[in-house]
């Protein structure tokens, strides 16, 4: 079994206005190509029922670049049946050393959100 | 001469350092439903306070997605600071134009956070 704990990027969504990890949430990383100036996507993934999704880099340290954690909200609220005033929150972020960790979780309600560089 | 007041306001706070986030150059976009493309509505700068009046006028508030992107890095690169994010771009669905809607940025080197005010 992979050792998916080691990604360099890890992320944690977390439903706060029920009060529970956001489970089966689409998200998906992309890395900006600075000179052709366009996304490149790196990796889809769904958050597990504990909201985490293991695995988002794989193969080593994730380069200098900029990059960008789209999260599908607008999708997970539908699921619930419900509406959000954000039909998606992307996150964008620039890493600049090789060898960090880096942990970006998003805590959301349907009408706020809020993420941090964590470890 | 103050116009009617936007129907969509925002307000920049720097929350690491207890003081609106002024002079932040910030722009608004609109997505075209047919062609999911984006066009520039506003550009603007914050002021002293955080806040950038004349967002958009009434007679152009639709319903729709539109998209407010913050320049977080240059803010901070004013203040001889580095920040984690080269910018923040909140996306937001209007559905009734007739509501005021407010959309702030509470942010830090390391963090931001945003909510539906009014």
């Amino acid at each position: 079994m992979a050792a998916a704990e080691s990604s360099p990027l890890t992320t944690h969504v977390l439903n706060t206005g029920d009060g529970v990890p956001a489970a089966r949430m689409a998200l998906s990383l992309h890395r900006l190509d600075s000179q052709l100036m366009i996304w490149n996507m790196l990796s889809v993934g769904t958050t597990n029922k504990d909201g985490r999704c293991a695995g988002l880099v794989s193969g080593g340290a994730l380069s200098p670049g900029m990059y960008k954690l789209r999260f599908e909200t607008g999708s997970y609220w539908e699921s619930l049946g419900q509406t959000s005033f954000y039909p998606y929150v992307e996150v964008v972020f620039t890493i600049s050393a090789q060898e960090q960790s880096f942990h970006l979780p998003l805590l959301m309600t349907r009408f706020s959100y809020s993420t941090y560089r964590g470890s | 001469m103050a116009g009617p007041a936007s129907p969509l306001t925002t307000h920049v706070l720097n929350i690491a350092m207890g003081v609106p986030g002024s002079n932040m150059a910030i722009n608004l976009y609109r997505q075209d439903p047919s062609t999911n493309t984006w066009s520039l509505i506003t550009t603007g700068t914050t002021n002293a306070d955080g806040r950038c009046p004349g967002l958009i006028t009434k007679e152009t508030f639709t319903s729709g997605v539109y998209r407010l992107r913050f320049e977080t890095a240059q803010y901070w690169e004013s203040m001889g600071e580095t920040c984690f994010y080269p910018y923040v771009e909140i996306a937001f669905t209007i559905n009734d134009p007739g509501q005021k809607y407010h959309v702030p940025l509470l942010l830090s080197r390391f963090s931001y956070s945003t909510y539906r005010g009014s």
